[in-house]
């Protein structure tokens, strides 16, 4: 469903009247200097009405404050821009932002103060204070914020707003606001290490070593010459033995699909940041990083697909290259619930899309039943899947009256009776605990590809 | 009462936010207003039971509430006060007391102006109060060699202190008058 697109029109009509009114935020008269003004005016008037002139030399300093303090008047507003280092930050690393305020205008700026929002996964130091500084005529002044971030995604720093008195706290401007500045936080990755070798290898480049002859590395013996063959390959010791052409076969090197499905049709659980408890997707994310970072090493292709309302996807490709994108693509996950429709029995998303040689890993924490028909779906449909359980083993319901601890656990065991007969369908499933946790399961996909295939 | 509860929990952490420079702004305030307020009054009103704790509710107000009338106002009985003690308790324009008075006060214009745009929490440079106060230094220092000219002037110049006292006034008034309207003209 699409709502009709606003059409611009071609030639931007000119914006001559509102630019001119926008010329920076006003400068208004605070109280103060509306104090100075009628001190000054009450005490000359009482000094020249009682001849008195010490009440007029107490009017003086008003007078004479007022005069220098507004002898120039600001012209224009100040400049704020937010920087955060661009290296590459991990959960649980150093941030290093700052708020910069530069001061453009012909009078310095007495008094500035500068406030900025973070994001709570961002633990900036002091950046919850507002900042009083100062800045000179055509200068500028940097407020540096360190700090850590405490969990992985597209973090932002800012808005920052900044509020300046000047002339001597006579004149003050309106709020200027910058926008704030996403810094990007990568997911932290345990080393995973999957020993096994890879069920399926389908593609013709890759580290596996396959059963099917090919153009490749791995000697597979000696036959005699066909036509076709390459004359390289001719070994002529048995040739000459034989007094007949044998060439050496070799096996094709293949690489392998592994596909990781990544359920976030719901989020569950408190996230703590990379100290405290893992929510689902933060549990997700991780465990998808750290498989994602094994099988690329490898040489295989790695593809992302998410199970939820937007059915994001990113290509399989291999390499270094690929590991930067998913690392990118996973700072984009969000909770992404579909709504449950009764009359609507169709899969969020059709399995099509993945390719039948692929492994396919699926990260769920099996709480939405949708989760468990996707999964026992893509067993009968002939791929090799292995289910990666990512609910943490605390998590409970909030709230609810007396039966809803007993209610809890009644909700668990029938979790577990899903997960028994996924496993009695052939769908291995395992709770992620950082390295180690998946190689038993992979050794039992490796053997059930030689199980013939499709029920 | 519940009012008065969130109330108190919002003092409460009001209190543990606040850092010590915008205190210290508000607390100086404070104590210029009460030592004008001594300086400028008389004496047998200040020991009065009635008018002394008021005197001093109108002193401390301003730090209370930077942004509001009350420094105007606390300036207005500070100077009624000393309006008081040389016309109706007839003591002598003293020098010092006038120089007092006139420092203090400005002083306190200054520094309520500070305390109504900075915030009770926020972290002060010290390059920012530093230029303040020299600001204000530099004011109080110009005028109070004024105040010391004129009055040693007209004790001199007897009748000539109105004639002076009027053509500054005046000159003064015009200039007041020109800046709000220039001010007026640009908002």
């Amino acid at each position: 469903m699409t709502d009709r697109l606003a059409l611009r029109t071609a030639v931007p009509p000119t914006a001559g009247g509102e630019g001119e009114a926008w010329s920076g935020p006003a400068w208004v008269p605070t109280r103060a200097l509306g104090r100075a003004v009628l001190l000054t005016g009450l005490f000359l008037l009482l000094g020249v009405a009682l001849g008195r002139v010490d009440l007029v030399l107490m009017a003086a300093p008003f007078a004479i404050g007022a005069a220098a303090g507004l002898r120039r008047m600001p012209r224009s507003a100040p400049e704020l821009t937010i920087t955060a280092d661009e290296e590459h930050i991990v959960e649980g690393g150093r941030v290093e932002a700052a708020v910069t305020v530069s001061n453009t205008d012909v009078i310095p700026y007495d008094l500035v103060v500068l406030r900025t929002r973070t994001s709570p996964w961002l633990k900036l130091e002091q950046a919850d204070r507002p900042f009083a500084i100062t800045v000179p005529r055509d200068g500028w002044y940097s407020v540096q914020l360190p700090g850590d971030a405490m969990r992985w995604g597209r973090q932002p720093v800012g808005p920052a707003a900044a509020r300046v008195a000047a002339c001597g706290g006579l004149l003050a401007c309106r709020p200027v606001v910058v926008e704030a500045r996403g810094v990007r936080v990568y997911p932290v990755t345990d080393p995973f290490n999957a020993t096994e070798a890879m069920p399926a290898a389908a593609g013709l480049v890759g580290n596996h070593r396959s059963r099917r002859p090919g153009e490749g590395g791995e000697l597979a013996g000696v036959r005699p010459f066909a036509p076709g063959d390459r004359l390289r390959r001719i070994d002529w010791r048995v040739s000459l033995r034989t007094r007949d052409l044998h060439v050496a076969a070799t096996l094709s090197d293949r690489d392998a699909e592994v596909v990781l499905l990544l359920d976030v049709l719901g989020e569950v659980g408190l996230s703590g940041g990379v100290a405290g408890s893992a929510s689902v997707l933060d549990t997700t994310v991780r465990a998808s990083a750290a498989i994602a970072e094994h099988y690329l090493q490898r040489g295989d292709r790695v593809s992302l697909l998410e199970y939820g309302a937007g059915a994001r996807r990113l290509r399989p490709a291999t390499g270094r290259r690929q590991y930067l994108t998913v690392l990118e693509w996973l700072l984009d996950v969000r909770p992404d619930p579909v709504e449950v429709d009764e009359t609507d029995h169709d899969n969020v998303f059709g399995i099509h899309h993945l390719s039948s040689d692929a492994l396919v890993m699926v990260l769920t924490p099996l709480v939405d039943p949708r989760s468990a028909d996707m999964l026992a779906q893509l067993t009968q449909s002939g791929r090799y899947v292995v289910a990666v359980d990512t609910l943490p083993p605390d998590a409970k319901v909030t709230g609810g009256g007396n039966w809803t601890p007993l209610a809890t656990r009644l909700w668990r065991l029938e979790r577990e009776n899903v997960l028994g007969r996924l496993r009695e369908h052939g769908v291995p499933v395992v709770a992620w605990a950082g390295a180690g946790s998946l190689d038993l399961v992979l050794r039992d996909v490796a053997r059930l590809a030689l199980i013939p295939r499709g029920r | 009462m519940a009012k008065l509860g969130v109330q108190i929990e919002a003092a409460r952490g009001v209190m543990a936010r606040a850092t010590a420079v915008p205190f210290l702004v508000r607390a100086a305030v404070a104590l210029g207003g009460l030592i004008a307020m001594g300086v400028a009054w008389p004496a047998e009103l200040i020991a009065s039971q009635l008018i002394a704790p008021l005197l001093v509710l109108v002193a401390i107000y301003p730090a209370v509430a930077p942004r509001g009338r009350g420094a105007t106002f606390s300036a207005v009985v500070v100077v009624g006060g000393w309006i008081a003690d040389t016309v109706g308790a007839g003591s002598r324009v003293e020098l010092w007391r006038v120089i007092t008075i006139a420092t203090l006060l400005y002083l306190g214009h200054t520094l309520t102006a500070l305390a109504a745009v900075l915030p009770y929490d926020a972290i002060v440079s010290f390059d920012m109060l530093g230029g303040w106060l020299l600001r204000a230094g530099a004011v109080v220092l110009v005028s109070a060699v004024l105040t010391v000219a004129t009055l040693g002037l007209s004790a001199d110049l007897a009748g000539g202190a109105f004639v002076l006292a009027t053509i500054v006034g005046i000159a003064c008034a015009v200039g007041a008058t020109v800046l709000i309207a220039r001010l007026l003209r640009r908002a």
